[in-house]
Formats: C-alpha cells, structure tokens, sequence
C-alpha cells in the first residue's frame, strides 16, 4: 500500500539501475534512478526473473498530450477534400485540458481503396471519430489516422438532428427519420 | 469620469511609514548587517506553498520577509503561436512581472526592458532542469507576480525557487528541482585604494541582501542550482570583484541552495499530504 512516507520530489533518488527498471514517472542517470515528478513511487514485479519496475504515481496529472500510436478521441471541425480537421479531446482515455489540432488525410480515411475515399462520406462536422496518431505532423496538427475497422466515427447527428447508429461499416442510420447516411463507422466495442 | 481606471476611496489615511523620521540608516560600517540578527552567511526564513492559484495547473507562493511573489505555471498546451516551425522539444516561456507597487518607486504597468532580461534569464535557468523532450509540439507558461521586493538579486532568486516548486506542482516531468540564491559583496571597512597601498580589507560577502544592504553592494551573483545533481544551471554575476571571492561566493551559494531544496521538499510533501486526506 501506498502512504505519504512513500511519497517523493523530482530529483530524488530511487535506487540503483541494477535493482529496478525506470518507469513511468522516473529517470535513469548514469547508476541511479530518480524520480521526475512529484508522486508516490511503487514498485511493481511482474515476474520473478524480471527486475522489478519502479514508477511514481503523479500527484497532480499532468494535461494528456497526444503521442505517436496514441488512441485520440476528437471531433471533426472542418472538412475538405483532402482532409478532415479536428479537436482532439481525449489522449488514451485521458482529457486534454486543451484541445490539439489534427487531421485525418484522405489516404489516411480506410486501409483498402484509398483511391475511392471521399471525405464527405467519411466525416461531416461535429462527428466525434475514435483515431489513431500516426505522426506529430506539421508545426500545426498531429496527423491520425482511422484505417482499422475498431476507428472511425463512433458517434454523429443527422441532418435532422438525430443521433446515428451504425448498420454497415460505412453507412449509419438516423434514429429519427431512418436516413442512411454515409461515414467511416468504427466497429462497436464490447 | 475615467472609468477605466480605479478610483481612490473616499476617504485617506496617512500612508504606512517604514521607519521612523529620527530612524538611522544602515550603512555596512557598521560591521553588522541591516537585519543585524543575521550573520554574512545567513538567509532569511522562507515560506513556501504550492497550489493557491486554482486555475493554473501549479502555482506556489513564496516569502522571504519582505520579499514576496507568487508563480503559475499554465500547460503543457498546444504551441497556437502562428510561424511557429515545428519542434520537437517543448516550448518553455516565463513571465516575470513587477506589480506597481512592489518596489520603493511605482513600477509602470508596461512590461520593462528589466523585466523582459529577467523572464528570459529565468527560462535559461529552468530549461535544463524540465524534460522538455518528452513535451513534443507543447507550450508552457510559467508567470511570475512580484508583490513586493525587498532586493532584485533575492527577488530574482526566489522567482527560480517558486517557479520550479509550480512546476513540479504542475506535475511536468523534471530533472531535478533547481534552486535560487543570491549574494552580493559588501565592502565593510576601508576600500582598497592605489595610492594609500596598505589597509585593505576584502569585500564581504552577504547572502540574501535585502534592499538596503544591495545600495551598497560592489557587485551581487545569482546561482540557480540543481541540489540532488549537484549541477548549476546559471550564474548571473554582475559587478565588480575578485576571482576569489567569487568562487567563495559560489561555494557559498551552493550550501544555501541545500538548505532552500529541504523547503522546496517540505512544500512538496506537504501538498502531497494535503491530497491524500482529501482523497
């Protein structure tokens, strides 16, 4: 169990590279492991023959910035021919304080037929779209993707104001008036 | 009526007057320094707390007598600056702002050439210690309100102090904490002059000058240092002196950094046990 007693301070020293591998929250210098944020440091084992790993739990959780291969949970603000942009809000389950800029390029859209993609049947403003980040991009926009059938748009509205439900994995229905709209569906998750 | 501005109450009240009109000044003749419980080496007491400013993702306020400011420190965010090339490494910006009555004399409300060179010295003494790697395409401002200063050098030097504590408040992954500490050389006896050759008495070095002792300073330095590392990341040395007695000034620093790092871990923890009994 975790008290205050195991609590550290950026620079602390932890231990020995030897006896435990850095983890989250730590860094290793030369011999030694410190800590790099303020936090109760744990010492998890997952197996004998393993060094055990050392981490600190942060105090305070620092804002989720997005990071390559990053699942991102975003909405889509524009769309052109090209690509579609959008606020990304939500890091590996974690919020943004902050919303990041992003985009989805068309080739970027689905694995197969990348040729055939039309970004107006993929996405349409205020889609809330489940992304993968596959690049830091651009000075402006981190580059995702959503080509696997688990990404794509995961809720939307209707012209009608309805909310959709998916009944392909690119076409979803309106709850309201039953119109069939077209996106890139992500596959429902159990 | 101009509304833009704040209108003075109704009614005065004669102002607070430091000392007494009879009140003798502090001149370093006197051997003894202006708080004259404390020795050459001696700091004064800090007080430090980590997280009054709710909005800021760290904050900490800090004291030494009369010397008193608060840091927020805001991120990390997106970089929204346009022109801004692509970087893999986080942006760090600090801020350091005089309010108009901090000082002796009414501070403008512009930001000045002063407090423009000191917020830039300021990021070159934190960046070395923040992994600012690990913050790819990402901002971080850190904001220093001076509310009163009772001497620029211990200004200055607790400004590095607090704006580290925020920053590990902030819960942004660092290297170490760095801490800050001032001194200045004071001469106490007669200067060394040419002409009469003999009778020369080295400057003293007095840790943490306050204003009155800093208007007769030779020269002053700061040190932003990181403890457990053991490693300084800046030296603002200005004036004049002699290489040894800037070494030694060093080495004094160095010791006073020790002590400040065991507050700075003190107001760590303390947040730290704060948290727990919220939970």
């Amino acid at each position: 169990m975790t008290s205050v007693a195991d609590a550290v301070v950026p620079g602390q020293r932890l231990g020995h590279v030897q006896e435990y591998i850095a983890g989250a929250g730590t860094y290793a210098l030369q011999d030694f492991l410190y800590a790099s944020v303020v936090g109760l440091k744990q010492i998890s084992r997952t197996s004998d023959n393993e060094l055990p790993t050392m981490t600190v739990q942060r105090e305070n959780s620092q804002s989720a910035i997005p990071e390559i291969e990053a699942i991102v949970t975003c909405k889509v603000v524009r769309v052109n021919p090209r690509f579609a942009s959008v606020n990304i809000m939500v890091v590996d389950g974690k919020p943004c304080k902050d919303d990041f800029q992003g985009i989805i390029r068309v080739q970027d859209v689905r694995a197969t037929e990348k040729d055939k993609v039309k970004i107006y049947n993929s996405f349409r403003p205020g889609d809330i779209v489940r992304a993968q980040v596959i690049s830091l991009g651009d000075a402006r926009s981190y580059y995702l993707s959503t080509a696997a059938n688990e990404l794509g748009v995961i809720f939307g509205t209707s012209v009608a104001g309805g909310s959709l439900v998916p009944i392909s994995w690119q076409e979803m229905q309106c709850t309201k008036t039953k119109v069939i709209e077209l996106r890139k569906c992500a596959k429902p998750m159990q | 009526m101009d509304r833009k501005r704040v209108a003075g109450p109704e009614l005065s009240v004669a102002p607070l007057i430091e000392y007494p009109v009879d009140h003798k000044r502090w001149t370093p003749q006197q051997e003894k320094r202006h708080d004259s419980k404390r020795q050459p080496e001696d700091m004064r007491p800090i007080y430090l707390k980590t997280g009054l400013i709710g909005q800021a993702s760290g904050s900490a306020y800090i004291e030494l007598e009369k010397t008193k400011l608060a840091c927020g420190v805001y991120g990390p965010k997106p970089v929204k600056r346009i022109g801004q090339t692509f970087s893999g490494r986080g942006l760090l910006t600090c801020e350091i702002k005089f309010a108009t009555f901090s000082c002796a004399k009414r501070r403008n409300q512009m930001r000045d050439p002063q407090e423009k060179e000191l917020s830039q010295i300021l990021t070159q003494a934190l960046s070395p210690a923040i992994r600012l790697d690990l913050l790819p395409k990402s901002a971080i401002e850190v904001y220093i309100t001076v509310l009163e200063s009772d001497g620029l050098g211990s200004c200055f030097s607790a400004a590095i102090t607090a704006a580290s504590v925020a920053l590990a408040h902030a819960g942004i992954e660092m290297l170490d904490l760095v801490a800050g500490c001032s001194a200045s050389y004071i001469q106490t006896g007669p200067a060394r002059s040419i002409s009469s050759g003999a009778e020369s008495i080295p400057p003293q070095i007095f840790m943490d000058a306050d204003l009155e002792e800093e208007k007769y300073e030779q020269g002053s330095i700061v040190l932003a240092y990181m403890p457990s590392l053991n490693e300084v990341t800046h030296v603002l040395q200005s004036g004049k002196a002699e290489g040894s007695i800037i070494s030694q000034s060093v080495e004094h620093c160095v010791e006073a950094c020790n002590k400040i790092y065991a507050v700075m871990h003190h107001a760590l923890l303390e947040s730290v046990k704060e948290n727990q009994t919220q939970l």
